[in-house]
């Protein structure tokens, strides 16, 4: 590194120094004036104050999120459908790659758990991994809606939102129950119905990993001071394992459970009873 | 909204299921499925590119050992052929040595007569000049000497040339 580089990196760092102090100084020193913490902590957990208007309905920011989610995969989708994937070839580039990492890491864990009926169960997990994944990326964007009251919250994961929870966890209970019905008849609905509490672990769990992180998230940044370098590690590299590990857990025991209910079974051999020969 | 607890509200419930249904439907049928048969499609490809491979390997191996067994049928004719050609060297070579053999003893047989023929000629030939002798002599003892001496030089005569005729003989 020469000398003209090390003065515009000291210029850059001067300037991004200034930046922040001036932020730290000129903004309001508590912050969140409006809502104390305690108000913004029930918020997050029950959704019951601020709620955002869609098409004249007061609902959740979390399902605001949910829809914002899935616009943003559907694009995505249709993007890639249109322009990449007509493009793939025998030896993969660096984008396809990745594509096919994905899928194919849904399609193996899919055969890997349920050997026996995978082929839509890896696509219904590939679009659960990329719903929880993303949408919990989401946070990090922080991108604000303003709530009927006026105010402007950032956008939750729409799966912190409980109703959002609850419809994941109760899916993929159904979806199951539909591979039990596909393998075995109605016979596989009583195989899934044994599972009766797995909706409820499913979804609670969901639920209370993806709050947590909004909960930390949102305490993070209610404190001004809180709100600078901190987040980068709390926000970011927290945001990004949870993302990761709710999106791995969730597709993990949708397709254990699936493939548990759509084995088929095994049939019972029989005992022949061997009479007592007299001697 | 809703009476129950944690704002659980049935509509947004029903909301958040229509949501990820369009995006499950979407996803599956625009992203997912389309990759995935892209995969299978080359994965097939190699599968019989790779069998087609195995069976050409096998069609070579078999060619192979074709030319082995027909190299190695050769090569038990090759040496057939040899021990063939030895066998009937080695009969020539005892039949033409049966013949110099044979051409030998004939030679030898040959050579033994005629030394024979060539020692009673011989024979025949010292007698013919013993008695040839015998009678000059005696014609010159007649002639010279009184009949006693004379016999008695004819004796001796007779016993010198007897002498003479054994020593040829032998």
């Amino acid at each position: 590194m020469d000398k003209k580089q090390k003065k515009t990196m000291l210029i850059i760092f001067g300037v991004i120094a200034a930046v922040l102090l001036a932020g730290i100084f000129l903004t309001s020193g508590n912050g969140g004036e409006e809502e104390s913490v305690q108000v913004v902590m029930r918020d997050a957990v029950l959704h019951d104050v601020n709620k955002v208007n869609f098409l004249g309905m007061e609902v959740n920011p979390g399902l605001v999120a949910g829809f914002v989610t899935s616009g943003i995969l559907i694009i995505a989708a249709i993007l890639i459908r249109i322009f990449v994937i007509p493009k793939f070839t025998m030896v993969p580039g660096k984008f396809q790659m990745v594509l096919e990492t994905l899928v194919g890491y849904f399609t193996n864990l899919g055969k890997t758990n349920s050997p026996h009926l995978n082929r839509l169960m890896g696509g219904y997990i590939f679009a659960a991994g990329a719903y929880i994944f993303t949408g919990t990326m989401l946070e990090l964007f922080g991108i604000q809606v303003v709530t009927t009251g006026g105010h402007s919250v950032s956008m939750p994961a729409p799966l912190s939102d409980i109703n959002g929870a609850i419809m994941m966890g109760c899916t993929s209970y159904l979806f199951i129950l539909t591979g039990g019905i596909a393998a075995h008849g109605l016979k596989g609905i009583l195989k899934t119905l044994k599972e009766f509490s797995l909706p409820i672990s499913m979804s609670f769990r969901l639920f209370g990993a993806l709050l947590s992180g909004a909960l930390v998230t949102e305490l993070v940044y209610y404190y001004t001071a809180l709100s600078y370098v901190v987040p980068v590690i709390v926000g970011v590299l927290f945001t990004c394992l949870h993302a990761l590990i709710q999106a791995y857990v969730l597709t993990m025991l949708v397709s254990i459970f699936y493939g548990e209910v759509s084995e088929p079974d095994v049939p019972k051999l029989k005992t022949k009873k061997v009479k007592a020969v007299k001697a | 909204m809703s009476n129950l607890p944690l704002n659980i509200n049935f509509a947004q419930i029903f909301m958040h299921l229509l949501n990820f249904l369009i995006l499950f439907a979407i996803l599956y049928f625009v992203l997912y499925k389309p990759v995935r048969n892209f995969m299978e499609n080359r994965e097939k490809t190699y599968r019989d590119m790779d069998d087609e491979a195995r069976d050409n390997l096998r069609a070579s191996e078999e060619t192979k050992a074709q030319y082995e067994t027909k190299i190695s049928e050769a090569e038990s004719e090759i040496s057939q052929m040899k021990q063939k050609s030895r066998q009937e060297i080695e009969k020539n070579r005892d039949s033409q040595l049966q013949a110099a053999k044979d051409e030998a003893e004939r030679i030898i047989r040959e050579a033994k007569a005629e030394a024979t023929r060539e020692k009673d000629r011989i024979i025949s030939e010292a007698q013919a000049e013993i008695s040839e002798m015998v009678t000059d002599a005696t014609e010159k003892l007649a002639l010279q000497a009184t009949a006693g001496e004379a016999f008695d030089q004819f004796l001796d005569a007779v016993d010198l040339a007897e002498e003479r005729g054994s020593k040829h003989e032998q």
